[in-house]
């Protein structure tokens, strides 16, 4: 009896260090992984959780498709273990960092690179060149996949892989990580396709063309864009057509995000009596939206109330 | 311009699908009731402005006042808040006191240089301030590229009261105003006080109007009327009603062309200004000449007009015989003019590939949007479409868009082949006919003497026979030759006759639609 809760005890302290020592081992080579942006970098420290440390490059709440990196970003970017980008020319500047980084296994198919839209349906498909004519980078696709919430199991899916490729001992710590995750995030796709479910086919216009996953995930009618050209004023001819579109249309609210500028939005609301309404479209461009899955929270918030005050 | 506006919304009214005349007459009336406000206080100012020789005050004042907003982001404050305005008129009234302090500089400083300086320091100092608060970057942006086509009629009261006042303190206080601005070269002491009250509401107007209408424009609006009014008469008040009358008159024409020509606003209006400027130059050229000068007026400004179309004409021949390949603005121009397209100048088995690359991308295109338009509606309608629907959809896609833009390829070499047979048929003879312009247009000593013109002419053709031989031996042949196989490739088994037969296999199995016709 004493024997055997002895060996018992032995055992549990054995045990203890053993996972101390594990711990201090996964401590130490806890990989460094750098996301371009905040949305992928959520959805890294989702499935990686303790086994890695994320690093973000373009700060919250400035514009991804307009950013300029820095050069403290390359600092950043040498302390990297992996790269996750969310590709679709989304993110093209951060090819010119990792060419002056001089480490081929960050360039594509070098291993240590993961575009996260592989796998991912692509609406709005256009050609094989990311930039369009325009300068704006639809060119391959429209690239704000990650604002559908489904996707999100396809971008963890991609990322925990590549994880795993480097750190093969930690392969069950991050599947248990995704698969709570996953848990989670069906649990919440159920009740935010519940709370948008009366706004089915609910007209909207948009001010940048960012929401069309978003609006096949609940359902929604994206009928038109104010802005046509990025950094350029719209036309008269195209806001008098927007605002006959909203009119035939019925359009129930205008979508916004924080850094785009208002001054149009505000007009056609006040020619139209569609309500604005700022929705985030990543994480940390407003306040509330912490992580993936808040982020999401507040967007389909944030729209149901504004359609259940302006329903007609 | 005008009057082509007023027939597109007659047009427009009698459809009956849609009430779009009305739509854009409410759109066009705030903005233009805005830019008359706008134009009334700024040739006020921009008179002052243009006496005392520093026509880009305002580009730093706007700046100062960006970066009092900034300022107040990055404290913490919203940009319409309380704070916030307080912050940006403080720092308005800073970049006021700075350039009233440039009366006191050493005369070795130019006051154009140190405006340029405060410009520079405020910038900069915005961009740092910008880097720790990214957030308030959107804010620099609104503040410095306003778009007066978002004026509601709302605004219209608030800068209407503004101005107003500020009106009747500058008409209160026009002598010593007057004479400070005029004095501003003879540094006396006295006059501090004055050149801050002109400074500081100047700051204020400019940091109203340049964020409602943007630095481009209210930069035309305070420097063009000014100098139509000034070409006119040296008496304030004059000049004041002359240029109200051509900054509003500048600025209809310009909202009328953005919405005719689908153009900008702020930059249609910038160009319907500087429009006005020649015009009111031209016409003061008629009304001062002396009553016998008035015809030789005329006819050296004609002279000179049409020395410049011919001039064009001729180097745009000359350019189109070098490099018929190359950017040919006058030529598209023509082009799109006369409805004559590059097929007629095509020989005519090449006439019916063009004819096929263009009907045929259009026709890509056109299924690629019906795929997208089919995408949109399953969004919201029906059952939705699964995952591996959308892919096969979002592949069509790319195919038609890749297809389309190999016919794009075929179209534009094709165009250059047109330019290259052209440059015969059309760019001779209008080489010969803008010659022949030029000589008639010669002073009548040159034409006095036959041989002197022969001399002349003979030695324009030899150089332009050379430069055209050493710009085809720089490469043009090699270009031309390159071309020329890409279109024999994609005629022969390439990109035209291939790409859709290449699909008719794999498209019958899919539920979208064939590709071919
Ligand atoms: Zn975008």
């Amino acid at each position: 009896m004493v024997m055997a809760s002895r060996a018992r005890l032995i055992a549990i302290v054995a045990l203890c260090v053993m996972t101390a020592s594990m711990h201090a081992a996964f401590a130490s080579t806890r990989i460094v992984v750098v996301a371009t942006t905040s949305d992928v970098a959520s959805l890294a420290s989702a499935v990686g959780g303790d086994v890695i440390e994320v690093k973000t490059i373009v700060p919250p709440g400035t514009d991804p498709e307009a950013f300029e990196p820095r050069v403290s970003d390359l600092s950043t970017l040498s302390d990297a273990d992996l790269i996750v980008r969310v590709g679709l020319g989304y993110d093209l500047w951060i090819d010119k960092l990792i060419i002056q980084l001089h480490r081929p296994e960050f360039q594509a198919g070098g291993g240590r690179l993961v575009d996260a839209s592989i796998g991912v349906p692509l609406l709005e498909a256009r050609g094989r060149t990311p930039v369009t004519e325009d300068g704006h980078a639809h060119g391959l696709g429209n690239p704000h996949y990650w604002l559908d919430p489904a996707n999100a199991e396809t971008v963890t899916a991609t990322i925990a892989e590549r994880i795993i490729r480097l750190m093969p001992a930690a392969r069950d710590t991050i599947v248990a990580n995704r698969n709570r995750f996953l848990a989670t995030l069906h649990e919440r796709i159920v009740a935010w396709m519940q709370r948008l479910a009366p706004y089915r086919g609910a007209s909207l216009v948009a001010y940048h063309n960012s929401w069309p996953y978003f609006a096949r995930r609940f359902h929604l009618n994206l009928v038109g864009f104010i802005e046509t050209k990025e950094g350029v004023a719209p036309s008269v001819a195209h806001l008098s057509s927007l605002i006959a579109e909203m009119g035939q249309n019925g359009v129930r609210a205008i979508l916004q995000e924080a850094y785009e500028p208002k001054n149009f939005s505000e007009m056609l609301s006040a020619r139209t009596g569609a309500p604005l309404v700022v929705l985030a479209p990543t994480v940390g461009s407003v306040p509330e939206a912490r992580d993936y899955l808040s982020l999401m929270d507040f967007n389909v918030g944030a729209l149901a109330r504004t359609l259940a005050t302006g329903s007609h | 311009m005008l009057v082509l506006s007023h027939a597109r919304l007659r047009r427009a009214a009698t459809d009956p699908a849609a009430a779009m005349s009305h739509d854009i007459i409410m759109l066009l009336a705030a903005p233009f009731a805005a830019s008359a406000l706008f134009v009334a206080i700024h040739t006020n100012f921009g008179l002052h402005v243009l006496r005392r020789g520093i026509v880009f005050a305002d580009l730093a004042l706007a700046q100062m006042s960006a970066l009092g907003a900034t300022v107040a982001y990055a404290a913490g404050h919203a940009p319409t808040s309380a704070a916030g305005i307080a912050y940006t008129f403080l720092f308005a009234a800073i970049g006021a006191a700075l350039l009233t302090a440039s009366r006191v500089m050493p005369k070795e400083v130019q006051p154009e240089a140190y405006i340029g300086i405060i410009y520079v320091v405020a910038t900069a100092t915005t961009i740092v301030v910008v880097d720790r608060s990214p957030q308030g970057a959107e804010h620099v942006k609104q503040i410095l590229v306003g778009s007066i086509l978002a004026v509601s009629a709302s605004d219209l009261p608030k800068f209407a009261v503004l101005y107003a006042f500020i009106g009747a303190i500058h008409w209160l206080a026009r002598r010593p105003l007057l004479a400070v601005s005029e004095a501003v070269h003879s540094k006396t002491r006295r006059s501090l006080l004055w050149d801050f009250v002109f400074y500081s509401s100047f700051s204020v107007v400019v940091t109203s109007s340049v964020a409602t209408a943007g630095v481009l424009l209210v930069f035309c609006f305070l420097i063009i009327p000014a100098i139509i009014g000034s070409l006119f008469t040296r008496r304030i008040t004059y000049a004041l009603g002359i240029g109200w009358l051509g900054g509003v008159a500048a600025s209809a024409v310009g909202l009328a062309a953005s919405f005719e020509f689908e153009l900008p606003t702020g930059a249609a209006m910038a160009l319907a200004f500087t429009l006005m400027l020649v015009i009111g130059a031209v016409l003061r050229g008629l009304i001062f000449a002396p009553a016998g000068g008035r015809r030789i007026c005329i006819r050296i400004f004609l002279r000179a007009a049409s020395a410049m179309i011919f001039m064009t004409v001729l180097l745009s021949a000359i350019w189109l015989m070098i490099m018929p390949r190359a950017d040919q603005p006058m030529f598209d121009l023509l082009q799109s003019a006369t409805g004559i397209g590059p097929a007629t100048f095509l020989a005519v088995q090449d006439r019916a590939v063009y004819a096929d690359a263009l009907k045929d991308a259009g026709y890509r295109r056109s299924q690629e949007s019906q795929l997208t338009a089919l995408e949109q509606q399953s969004r919201w309608q029906g059952g939705g479409l699964s995952d591996t629907e959308v892919r096969r959809i979002g592949s069509f896609q790319q195919t038609f868009n890749e297809m389309a833009r190999g016919d794009d390829f075929v179209v534009k070499s094709l165009s250059g082949r047109a330019r290259e047979r052209e440059r015969w048929y059309v760019g001779l003879p209008l080489l010969i006919t803008s010659l022949l312009g030029l000589l008639t247009l010669l002073p009548d000593k040159w034409r006095a003497d036959p041989a002197r013109s022969r001399t002349a002419c003979l030695t324009f053709l030899r150089a332009f026979l050379h430069v055209a031989d050493f710009v085809r031996r720089l490469g043009g042949e090699k270009t031309e030759s390159a071309g020329d196989a890409m279109i024999r490739r994609s005629i022969n088994g390439g990109t035209v006759s291939a790409g859709p037969k290449a699909l008719t296999g794999r498209c019958q199995k899919t539920t979208y639609g064939c590709p071919d016709p």
